[in-house]
């Protein structure tokens, strides 16, 4: 054991104090269900540490038409606060349930295998996300917050404090598909939110996760699907574009040609899953 | 590196242990306080033999510094019974076969006691999705699945006399 100081801070000012004396060396953990065990491993050796578990950042609160998440909230608390059917479908089918009761939000989006499935969702509902440093705080959409493999927009010396989701009147669907149903990494996570009117689409985003560097947006399948009713052809296409489009990478799970027939086929199924079957059959 | 000394309870004894920093809860449970319930498995929240109750939740103690339970409860299967007398979820283990080896049952134990606490009537699926981060390799999970079933069923006659 190397390690020198495991810092406790109790609010978010103290913690950006330690941040800001301590550096680059300092590792930041929350739940440590990402840290620990590399650290158990001995792959990862930091010197000092610091835990967010007390700083009060595991918060809940719904603000008119957004829900503020705290970035510590445990994942088992957004099961149980949420009423908004994508984050809670994605949530619980994250990890295992000893897990989600250390696992947060927040490290959701810097989990493995690049970003977990609730960051997947959050990417789906145009999330916005909150970096507090000493001088003030910057909100970024969630988008913009992953600048490539397992990098991310944070400055030096900031928090990622919140996530903030709208809540808006629209349809959703979440597929996970991994090697096994429960408690595995995803092969490829797909998450829809649309907007339908009178059976056509007016609005989609289509996250994808485990299927680039990061959470993606498969915005060209999002540009097949603007205006069109979803027939079995236009989610063909909207499938093919998310397949091309997608940059996935190959792992002990899945290799990056299995991935990418998988975005195919689960964008597929996601789409055809927005709206009752026609005809009688599934499409 | 400066040991600091961390206060907290363990099935109802409170406790002390001195540590270096980022010390495990796994690790105290089983090397300085004896509670060889508590089983160094993967060491990466995979698979469950380390699961202990903090504050009546499930949690893996391998992935959790002890200084992150300071002032709080925690329960191993210790605590689950007396030298004369098994807990029902126990008894019904012994009795449904819910273990081979027993390497994984203090985990699988402790999930199917906060399970039973939360939600005293399971469905087989309920009980499925609560074990889904404890790995057995001998059991093939169908007598565990059972054993909590009848413990389930056991809680409920005894409720009901």
């Amino acid at each position: 054991m190397t390690i020198a100081s495991y810092y406790r801070p109790e609010t978010v000012d103290e913690a950006l104090g330690i941040l800001a004396t301590r550096g680059p060396e300092l590792l930041v953990i929350a739940g440590g269900t990402i840290a620990m065990p590399l650290i158990n491993e001995g792959i990862s050796l930091p010197t000092e540490v610091m835990g967010l578990r007390r700083a009060g950042l595991d918060t809940f609160a719904p603000q008119g038409d957004v829900v503020v998440i705290g970035a510590t909230l445990p994942i088992t608390r957004l099961t149980q606060q949420t009423d908004v059917p994508l984050l809670r479908l994605a949530a619980l089918r994250t990890a295992s349930w000893s897990v989600r009761n250390m696992a947060t939000v927040g490290g959701n989006l810097f989990a493995p295998p690049p970003a977990g499935d609730v960051a997947t969702a959050l990417l789906a509902l145009d999330a916005r996300v909150t970096l507090r440093g000493l001088d003030g705080s910057r909100e970024l959409v969630l988008d913009k917050f992953w600048t490539g493999f397992m990098t991310t927009a944070l400055n030096p010396g900031e928090l990622l404090t919140e996530i903030k989701v709208p809540l808006e009147n629209v349809t959703t669907t979440f597929i996970k598909f991994g090697r096994k149903r429960d408690n595995t990494p995803a092969v490829v996570t797909v998450a829809v939110v649309a907007e339908l009117n009178d059976g056509a689409v007016a609005g989609a985003r289509i996250a994808l996760g485990a299927a680039g560097p990061h959470p993606i947006r498969a915005r060209n399948a999002e540009a097949e699907l603007h205006g069109r009713a979803l027939s079995a052809s236009v989610i063909a296409a909207a499938a093919d574009a998310a397949a091309a489009e997608c940059d996935p990478f190959t792992d002990a799970l899945a290799s990056e040609t299995y991935r990418r027939q998988m975005v195919r086929l689960f964008v597929g199924r996601a789409l055809a899953q927005l709206k009752p079957a026609t005809n009688g059959r599934e499409a | 590196m400066v040991s600091v000394i961390v206060s907290f309870e363990v099935s109802g004894r409170k406790v002390e242990a001195m540590v270096a920093p980022l010390t495990t809860l796994q690790s105290v449970l089983r090397n300085q306080l004896g509670l060889t319930s508590v089983k160094e498995g993967c060491r990466q929240g995979g698979c469950g033999s380390c699961t202990v109750l903090v504050d009546g939740e499930p949690m893996m103690s391998c992935l959790l510094p002890v200084e992150d339970v300071a002032g709080r409860r925690v329960t191993t299967v210790e605590a689950l019974s007396t030298p004369e007398r098994l807990d029902q979820i126990q008894r019904a283990f012994l009795d449904n076969n819910g273990y081979q080896c027993g390497y994984c049952t203090p985990g699988m134990e402790m999930v199917a006691k906060a399970l039973l606490d939360h939600n005293p009537h399971p469905t087989r699926d309920e009980i499925v999705d609560a074990l889904a981060g404890n790995v057995c390799r001998c059991t093939g999970y169908r007598p565990i699945i059972d054993s909590i079933e009848a413990a389930a069923r056991a809680g409920q006659e005894a409720a009901a006399r």
